[in-house]
């Protein structure tokens, strides 16, 4: 594997090679399965405007150094990106598309990229999207980068918006008694105006909802949160409650022997995929649209994919070995070979990969 | 939205809500047969003045399909079509047809290439770039007629709705279920989901939620040869490559979309909307940037300058304060307990802030006649001048006191009123410049002006557009924004899609056949007498 | 929006059609106000697109016949005037153009009968008396006429009332708190005389003393919205001679008819009545704006709680601006519910003779209107206009809902307590 450190060597490299496949972090194997170029060293922040809200960045930068100066700021990623800890990148997060828990109030990755620069499959270096918070000019070639698993092209940089952090957070851990009063108790929170930034549901049936805010108002607000359901609960705060999200953010909960695949979702599809998979093995996030399956190690992977594919949901492997980490049922194929046309006619990025 | 009903009327299937499929081996079956000519991206092939002996056999399949009533080709029927939002251009189109359903779509879009005859969609034709603007000779395709909401899920807070929805019909329907739908264009209650999504219409709350594009979960559109896609789904999350992103923002260009899947938001429980006075725009600015640094974060911030106060107080009678030179709109949202923490850290800042004089909205109605003051302002400035451009630029946020300034001063150097509202949270400008298009030369000189303060955007690093898209009308800044490889790849994305430049000829790009050769007045498209002043 | 209408040559009414189409900027946001365009659903039926062919037309750019179904659609409602942010004054335009475009057209035989029928009966108590019963007559063979014509038998009542003679001054009860005159109108007091009759009880017991002018006749606004601009200017002329300087205000009882003196100094403009015209139109007042300025004395609560829905003619809430007087008066009553109807802003169709012109739309609008009505499970209407009276109660039967529909005045007067407290 080749190192890259500048966006001139990974031009030539990208217009020198038959096939391009990108590793960063490394945090995502199963998105990165013979990588033959790393970007781990095209790391670091170009401009960080902390009155702008807005961040450009080295596409190999550790999400942990840029949390840690948007921190210094009292700012952050409210999409909450997964597997810092572990040595996530931004590229690596953005080219997955991964979003964690913290989703749930403001959105995704996908809703906080504004900018991108990348290579295409002919080894030109392009930059769109733009650098402010709003920008309708010409297509969205950010979008496309986001889970696009480098198909469509590498990128190198990237600026993404930022907000303002909350003063203050808690987090209730709700206990419900069986599955479908705990789905039930998490759709009713979704759409309530309690203004949760976070709402999970684990396999023991106990919802994780988070409230931030002003905190003066935190207590109030999270007593109501505590009377809306009228059911056991815990507050959580401190050391103990970012150890908890930590926890969820770098999947502390999948065993080992098992690999970790996400799947999204619409709320009414969850119990009848649930029943289809082995019990224990799916957490649900963002209030019923996010689920991450742990799928173990030796079962075939064809099998999820059959079974998701059936639910018509579409999955990402993250973690162990797959054919492809694209399962389940995804749309748009006629759209992304298109695309592939234009931006990698000689298909380095997707061979011997199909496109989905 | 006079027709809602709730099954689809399309027998295609619809997004995410697909019949199981039997179990089997799974595989990535290549799925469609005419992927192998386009394979060939053809050489470039451009509008030719032989559209119009295209369009003859193409209205004689047409009139087959559709009753007189619903093919109009009559010069005083095809007139009110001629012109959207900006006036300034107008062309008369070949035909217009108004469909009712999405395969009525599929067929007008087939039969158009077919016969190689360009075509637009149309919402409610609104948009202020040209956007909606025909293409001489070619077909009009008027969606409004495709009015109804197909699907609507309450506990998974999505709807999917048919373009011609209106955007505020959006928010109508589900409110009695506490939720709405984010994207509050000003043109919420005429433009439609459709042009919405073409556009990536913003709005002003746009600032803590985004814009079309980060509410549109699903399309199902038709591409400009016929093939139907799917993109995205119902889940609020993707996973693999954000197609239906890709696709929202395209100007059409990527063909038309037949089905739209929306995320929904529960209503916020409090709103805390203060107006704020002023006796200069830098104030107002200032304080724009203060409550920026505070932390707080508002669902709005809006500023709108002297003349568009005066303008839309004569319309609205909100009781904005007239004679200030500029006033502020700051709206807290959230849970009540959390709204009444943050009103004291507000009020702090505006009060430091300068504000003359501040108010506060008092009931649900009155905050409604400070957004309605707001929200008309563009079409208020009618009663000021009888002509005027509405220009739509992002500079950084921090940057957005010196961009006034200079907008300004190139308003002095033209003497030409400049009437200003915009999203100052976002740092999106829209400055309104007055003319009166009698006046010889008029129209030349604010279109000028008007490109001054675009290439000013580029230059502080922001955007020609930050909502009302590229159209026709900035047509030509584009390339400025971006550099030659950028402008190389939209096309190119382009020709795979619609190598004959079928859907929105003549917007967003330029013809491909057209490269190379732009000026900068007259307009590319009025010199190849593809398009008129009105 | 830039245009090159040639205003000066188009008479003294050319530079209020200029100034509309002027000040349009064609931004739509009168697209979701227009009832045509939501019924048909095409530019040409909007406001937005019909000043866009009224445009063309006075530029010569289109021929006027091909512009006319589309201009003939518009209902001259008015809805589009108070959605519309830039302030065009579309009501001015379309009434300019009408009476312009008049001169012009050419009309099929059939379409002159009609035309006559109407402008030389409707606005004449005693014609209109005499023709409606031979039209009742007629209606036994209705299903041989023309479905125009037969659609306007279906409007008129089975049995016409008696018909009545309005007393010329009737005293205040009590010690007088003002003097007004009234417009009796025509067709309304053909089909309903009891309208006029409740407003000058209720006003009497407010302490109004009211004159019914004898000299006074039809206010000329069918004549006026529909292009006849001679007959127009005679009836304001008429109205002009015939009410008297010594008043508090003019009051009328039919929107439509309030609206039309509104619109004098439009008709008169460039004559030399243009400046009195201006001073009738500001003294002319709805019933109810005037009460509610005046202050009513008060009112008995009904018998039963009762839902009642307000519907707003479009010439008192759009021509007028009257929206919130005839319901604050409403609410005054105890026991009654007032109900807001979905989508108020819109008109029921009747619109002067639209039902005559325009039956399938019309239709359509009633329809809605009626079922509108009836999602509110109101009891019974109130509205400020004859037309939609009957147009609202007819659609009302067709739904199968046979709710009694009165005109406000009448809701006022049946609980109206004098200036001594008594009913
Ligand atoms: C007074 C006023 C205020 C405005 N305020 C705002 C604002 O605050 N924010 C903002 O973002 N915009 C604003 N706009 C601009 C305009 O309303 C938006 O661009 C809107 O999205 C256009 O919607 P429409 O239905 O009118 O589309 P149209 O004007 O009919 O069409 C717009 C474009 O979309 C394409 N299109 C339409 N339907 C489809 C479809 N189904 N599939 C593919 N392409 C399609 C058309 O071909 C055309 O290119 C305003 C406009 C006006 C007149
Ligand atoms: S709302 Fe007014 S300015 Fe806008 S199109 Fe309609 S009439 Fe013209
Ligand atoms: S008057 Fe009524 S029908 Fe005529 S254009 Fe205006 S809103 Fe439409």
């Amino acid at each position: 594997m080749e190192t890259i450190e500048t966006t001139e060597q990974l031009t030539h490299f990208v217009r020198n090679q038959a096939q391009v496949r990108v590793r960063a972090g490394g945090t995502k194997p199963a998105t990165s399965g013979n990588a033959n170029v790393s970007l781990v060293n095209l790391s670091g922040v170009i401009e960080y405007e902390s009155s702008e809200f807005t961040i450009t960045v080295r596409a190999g930068t550790p999400l942990a150094e840029i949390e840690n100066l948007l921190a210094e700021q009292r700012q952050y990623l409210p999409f909450d990106p997964p597997l810092a800890r572990a040595g996530a990148t931004i590229g690596g997060t953005v080219a997955t598309g991964l979003s964690g828990s913290g989703r749930f109030r403001y959105g995704g990755v996908r809703d906080f990229l504004l900018g991108v620069r990348f290579v295409t499959g002919e080894g030109q270096l392009v930059q769109l999207g733009s650098k402010v918070v709003k920008n309708a000019a010409g297509f969205d070639f950010p979008k496309l980068m986001v889970g696009g698993l480098g198909r469509f092209g590498i990128m190198t940089e990237l600026t993404l918006k930022v907000f303002p952090a909350p003063e203050a957070t808690r987090t209730v851990v709700l206990e419900n008694d069986n599955q479908s009063d705990a789905l039930e108790t998490m759709l009713q929170l979704a759409a309530s105006q309690l203004d949760l930034t976070c709402l999970d549901l684990d396999d023991t049936n106990r919802i994780r909802a988070r409230v931030a805010g002003s905190d003066s108002a935190l207590l109030d607000r999270v007593a109501r949160l505590q009377q809306f359901s009228n059911i056991a609960n815990k507050v959580i705060e401190g050391e103990e409650e970012l150890a908890l999200w930590q926890a969820v953010g770098e999947f502390q909960w999948v065993p080992a022997g098992y690999r970790l695949v996400k799947v999204a979702l619409a709320p009414e599809q969850i119990p009848p995929l649930i029943s289809d998979l082995t019990p224990g093995a799916l957490r649900i996030c963002a209030g019923g649209h996010l689920g991450w399956i742990a799928w173990p190690q030796e079962r075939p992977g064809e099998e999820l994919d059959r079974v998701l594919a059936q639910h018509c949901c579409p999955g990402l492997a993250i973690t162990g070995d797959w054919h492809s980490p694209l399962i389940g049922e995804h749309q748009g194929s006629a759209f992304a070979r298109r695309l592939t046309l234009a931006l990698d006619p000689e298909s380095k990025f997707t061979n011997p990969q199909p496109v989905v | 939205m006079h027709e809602v009903s709730k099954t689809s009327i399309v027998s295609v299937c619809k997004l995410g809500s697909r019949t199981p499929r039997p179990s089997g081996l799974h595989t990535f079956e290549p799925p469609s047969h005419f992927w192998v000519d386009a394979v060939e991206i053809p050489a470039a092939s451009a509008s030719t003045p032989s559209d119009l002996s295209r369009l003859a056999p193409l209205v004689d399949q047409l009139r087959q399909r559709f009753p007189t009533d619903r093919l109009l080709t009559q010069p005083a029927q095809l007139a009110p079509y001629e012109s959207d939002g900006l006036t300034a251009f107008r062309v008369h189109p070949g035909g217009v047809v108004l469909v009712q359903d999405a395969s009525e779509v599929v067929t007008v879009v087939r039969l158009c290439h077919e016969h190689g005859v360009p075509f637009v969609a149309r919402g409610s034709g609104t948009s202020l770039s040209g956007g909606s603007l025909p293409v001489a000779g070619g077909l009009v395709i008027a969606l409004n007629r495709m009015n109804r909401v197909l699907d609507y899920q309450p506990r998974s807070q999505t709807i999917v709705v048919e373009p011609g929805v209106v955007n505020q019909q959006v928010s109508r329907h589900v409110a009695q279920d506490g939720l709405y739908y984010a994207p509050d264009p000003s043109s919420g209650p005429v433009c439609t989901i459709g042009g919405n999504v073409a556009f990536n219409s913003g709005g002003a709350h746009c600032l803590k939620y985004g814009m079309t594009a980060n509410h549109v979960l699903g399309i199902k559109a038709v591409f400009p040869d016929g093939e139907l896609v799917e993109l995205g789904g119902r889940s609020h999350e993707t996973a693999g490559a954000d197609l239906a992103g890709m696709f929202v923002g395209s100007e059409g260009l990527f063909g038309i979309a037949l089905e739209i899947v929306l995320r929904l938001l529960p209503l916020p429980e409090r709103f805390h909307t203060v107006l704020a006075a002023y006796d200069s725009l830098e104030k107002a600015g200032d304080a724009v940037a203060s409550v920026v640094a505070s932390g707080l974060l508002p669902g709005a911030m809006e500023i709108m300058d002297k003349l568009a106060i005066e303008a839309s107080e004569q319309a609205v009678h909100a009781g904005y304060p007239t004679g200030a030179a500029a006033a502020l709109i700051v709206e807290l949202e959230g849970p009540e307990e959390e709204v009444a923490a943050e009103i004291p850290r507000l009020d702090a800042i505006m009060q430091a802030s300068g504000a003359y004089e501040l108010r506060v909205a008092k009931s649900a109605a009155d905050r409604m006649n400070i957004w309605k003051g707001r929200k008309g302002a563009f079409s208020a400035v009618g009663r000021l001048s009888p002509d005027y451009i509405v220009q739509d630029g992002v500079v950084p946020r921090s940057r957005l006191g010196e961009a006034l300034a200079e907008v300004q001063r190139l308003s002095a150097r033209y003497g030409l009123r400049v009437a200003n509202v915009f999203h100052a949270g976002d740092g999106n400008l829209h400055p309104l410049i007055l003319y009166d298009g009698r006046i010889e030369g008029q129209l030349h000189q604010a279109e000028l002006l008007a490109g001054e303060i675009l290439r000013m955007c580029i230059r502080l690093g922001g955007s020609i557009t930050g909502e009302h898209g590229v159209g026709v009308e900035k047509l030509e800044f584009l390339p400025e924004m971006y550099g030659e490889a950028e402008m190389e790849l939209m096309n190119r994305v382009r020709q795979t899609i619609d190598p004959q430049e079928l859907a929105n000829r003549g917007k967003l790009l330029l013809s491909a056949s057209d490269v190379g050769k732009q000026s900068h007045a007259p307009h590319p498209l009025e010199s190849a007498g593809v398009i008129s002043r009105a | 929006m830039q245009h090159s209408i040639p205003s000066a040559e188009l008479g003294p009414r050319g530079q209020a059609m200029a100034d509309a189409v002027s000040s349009c900027v064609h931004c739509g946001f009168c697209l979701p106000a227009c009832p045509t365009y939501q019924v048909l659903g095409e530019e040409m039926d909007s406001p937005r697109g019909r000043i866009f062919l009224m445009k063309d037309v006075l530029e010569d750019r289109l021929p006027l016949e091909q512009a006319l179904p589309y201009v003939d659609r518009c209902l001259g409602c008015l809805g589009c005037e108070p959605a519309c942010p830039s302030g065009v004054q579309y009501g001015d335009l379309i009434t300019s153009f009408r009476a312009h475009s008049e001169r012009k057209r050419s009309r099929t035989f059939f379409d002159r009968l009609m035309r006559q029928v109407v402008l030389q009966t409707l606005p004449y108590t005693a014609r209109f008396r005499w023709a409606a019963r031979l039209g009742k007559l007629a209606s036994f063979t209705s299903p041989l006429l023309p479905h125009r014509l037969s659609n306007m038998l279906a409007m008129l009542p089975a049995q016409l009332p008696p018909s009545e003679q309005l007393p010329e001054v009737t005293p205040a009860i009590g010690p007088r708190r003002a003097r007004v005159a009234l417009l009796a109108g025509c067709a309304q007091q053909v089909l309903a005389p009891q309208i006029n009759r409740a407003a000058i009880e209720l006003l009497s017991r407010n302490g109004v003393e009211v004159v019914v002018p004898q000299a006074q006749g039809c206010c000329g606004a069918l004549a006026a919205h529909t292009g006849a601009d001679r007959l127009a200017m005679e009836a304001a002329r008429k109205n002009l001679r015939a009410f008297p300087g010594d008043i508090n205000a003019v009051v009328t009882t039919a929107a439509g008819c309030g609206s039309g003196m509104h619109e004098y100094p439009l008709w008169l403009k460039g004559t030399q009545e243009e400046a009195q015209a201006h001073a009738l139109a500001s003294m002319t007042k709805d019933v109810c704006v005037f009460l509610a300025e005046l202050g009513p004395v008060g009112f008995a609560p009904l018998a039963d709680p009762l839902r009642v829905a307000y519907h707003d003619a479009c010439h008192l809430a759009h021509g007028q601006g009257v929206r919130e007087q005839p319901r604050q008066l409403l609410q005054m009553i105890g026991n009654l519910e007032l109900v807001e109807v979905p989508d108020r802003e819109f008109c029921c169709g009747s619109a002067g003779t639209y039902n005559l012109e325009q039956p399938e739309v019309a239709t359509e609008l009633g329809e809605r209107k009626a079922a509108a009505i009836v999602s509110t499970e109101a009891q019974a209407v109130a509205t400020g206009n004859i037309g939609c009276m009957v147009q609202i109660e007819n659609h009302l039967a067709d739904a199968g809902r046979c709710l009694p529909v009165k005109h406000t005045i009448e809701w006022l007067a049946d609980s109206c307590l004098d200036g001594h407290g008594s009913e």
